[in-house]
């Protein structure tokens, strides 16, 4: 279980707050979707859960482990995988065997066991015969499959996906919310922030953030059922599209 | 596109060598080709030449290997050719430069040097994929941790500046087109008009170029890296008999050569 607590951060120590007092629970094997229009804090909340950003007050805790606490982090940061929006900005190896087992080499794991995890990781995503390949030679939907991969091979309890699916065609986002919904069905909690109604309808549960708050959370029939609360958010498109 | 990374997949018995042989060849190598004597001039392009054949080069792939530094062994030729003193074989009057014979084999000797030095790091990353030369210069280091020097964050480091470079140029090709879909022209205009155009290019680069670092940083931590930390990787080398034997003809062309360089002094 991830327990947010009154989470309150600021970027600049004088700036103004982007989470003010944010309360959340993101039980294991749960898929929670995230939404809420540009620049109202999902991003930096999920930054949180695995310990990118520390709060300025309030707690972030996983599994009974703080975040503010040095000792735990690097098993919070395997316990909590993050998928980040650009995926550019998440890959680190010079080819994709190597992105995909940088995480499973920070955990300091024999050779043979990271080679396995590559294999199994890259075959989860339909990535397997992609080994040898440079990432700048990926299309942008392989590099989306890749960046999964190589938090998949940390082997999490819980992933965060910053819109994992910006940016893609039909196909790519099919496929990518097809891994998602399986990762689940594996038992895998899903933390996904989205911005399309289609993306969050095999959630569990919808939570809605506006300006650094938390407005609230419900299942999607909920929370797409009230018209009120997404037109008061600007996401009234979104039911439309939804078709409620 | 530009291409970047020289690797070119291969069965020779340059692939097969264990990458902390090569990285250690080429170092000795640079040591020896130094204050190489004629003696040695002929033993080290003969061994440079086997290596060539070694790793079944073609001369298109020689001629590659040193297009990029063409300008700059032209360049050391050319300054050794005209400033050298010695017996004139050539006046260039009415310029007050002469070619001496002194500076024809001294421009040939420092040139050759150079393009031997080339030669042999182009073998290496032609032989060696990139991700097992970073692994092997990380085990070499890897004594040189009780002197406090942090040979997997070094690894760590080089592996970034390599994967940071295509994301660099990726980045660079898509402001120009995004500046040329504007109108920016790079190609024609005076001398003030394309420096005004570059910078133009080179500012919007740099901060792109930290904010790329400052993401990639994230994204690492994110991935449970620490610095200072232990980790491992996905190499595993295993030192051959093959290995072995490169290694004791590279021993042998050391002692050789210096071997030569005490007898001609």
């Amino acid at each position: 279980m991830i327990r947010v607590e009154n989470l309150v951060y600021r970027y600049e120590a004088a700036g103004p707050e982007c989470l003010r007092g944010v309360s959340v629970e993101f039980a294991e094997g749960e898929h929670t979707a995230l939404i809420g229009p540009n620049g109202c804090g999902k991003t930096t909340l999920i930054k949180h859960l695995n310990a990118l950003l520390f709060p300025a007050s309030g707690t972030v805790c996983v599994d009974g482990m703080l975040t503010t606490d040095v000792a735990s982090v690097r098993e919070i940061r395997r316990r909590v995988g993050m998928v980040f929006q650009n995926p550019d900005s998440q890959i680190v190896g010079m080819t994709v065997e190597e992105d995909v087992a940088f995480g499973p080499g920070n955990l300091a794991l024999p050779p043979a066991e990271i080679r396995s995890r590559v294999g199994a990781c890259l075959e989860m995503v339909g990535m397997t015969g992609f080994e040898k390949r440079a990432p700048h030679t990926l299309s942008g939907g392989e590099k989306r499959l890749l960046s999964i991969a190589g938090v998949l091979a940390m082997n999490p309890r819980y992933i965060a996906f910053d819109e994992p699916t910006a940016y893609l065609d039909a196909v790519g986002r099919k496929r990518i919310l097809a891994i998602i919904r399986s990762l689940n069905q594996g038992g895998m909690a899903i933390i996904h922030i989205a911005h399309d109604a289609s993306d969050i309808a095999a959630a569990d549960r919808v939570a809605v953030m506006d300006r650094g708050l938390l407005l609230r959370t419900g299942t999607p029939s909920e929370i797409f059922g009230d018209a009120e609360l997404l037109t008061a958010i600007g996401l009234a498109g979104a039911r439309e599209e939804r078709g409620t | 596109m530009i291409r970047l990374g020289q690797y070119r997949p291969g069965d020779t018995l340059l692939h097969r060598l264990d990458p902390r042989v090569k990285i250690v060849a080429v170092v000795a190598f640079s040591f020896v080709i130094f204050g190489a004597t004629p003696a040695e001039i002929l033993l080290l392009s003969a061994f440079l030449a086997a290596v060539i054949a070694a790793a079944r080069m073609t001369p298109e792939q020689v001629m590659e290997a040193l297009r990029p530094v063409t300008f700059f062994l032209a360049l050391i030729f050319l300054v050794h050719l005209l400033f050298t003193a010695g017996k004139p074989l050539l006046s260039l009057a009415p310029l007050p430069l002469r070619i001496t014979r002194e500076g024809l084999v001294r421009g040939l000797y420092v040139t050759w040097q150079f393009a031997g030095l080339v030669l042999a790091a182009a073998i290496l990353t032609l032989t060696t994929f990139s991700y097992d030369l970073v692994g092997g210069i990380e085990r070499l280091l890897r004594p040189l941790a009780g002197v406090g020097i942090p040979s997997q964050d070094l690894a760590v480091m080089i592996a970034m500046a390599l994967r940071f470079m295509p994301m660099l140029l990726e980045e660079y090709e898509r402001l120009r087109m995004a500046q040329m879909a504007r109108g920016a022209d790079f190609t024609t205009g005076g001398l003030v008009l394309r420096s005004r155009a570059v910078v133009a290019l080179a500012v919007p680069l740099l901060l792109s170029a930290f904010r790329r670092a400052d993401e990639l940083a994230l994204a690492m931590e994110a991935r449970g890296y620490q610095r200072g930390c232990p980790r491992t990787t996905l190499c595993t080398f295993t030192f051959a008999r093959r290995d072995l034997g490169a290694f004791a003809a590279l021993a042998a062309l050391v002692i050789a050569s210096l071997g030569l360089r005490i007898a001609a002094s």
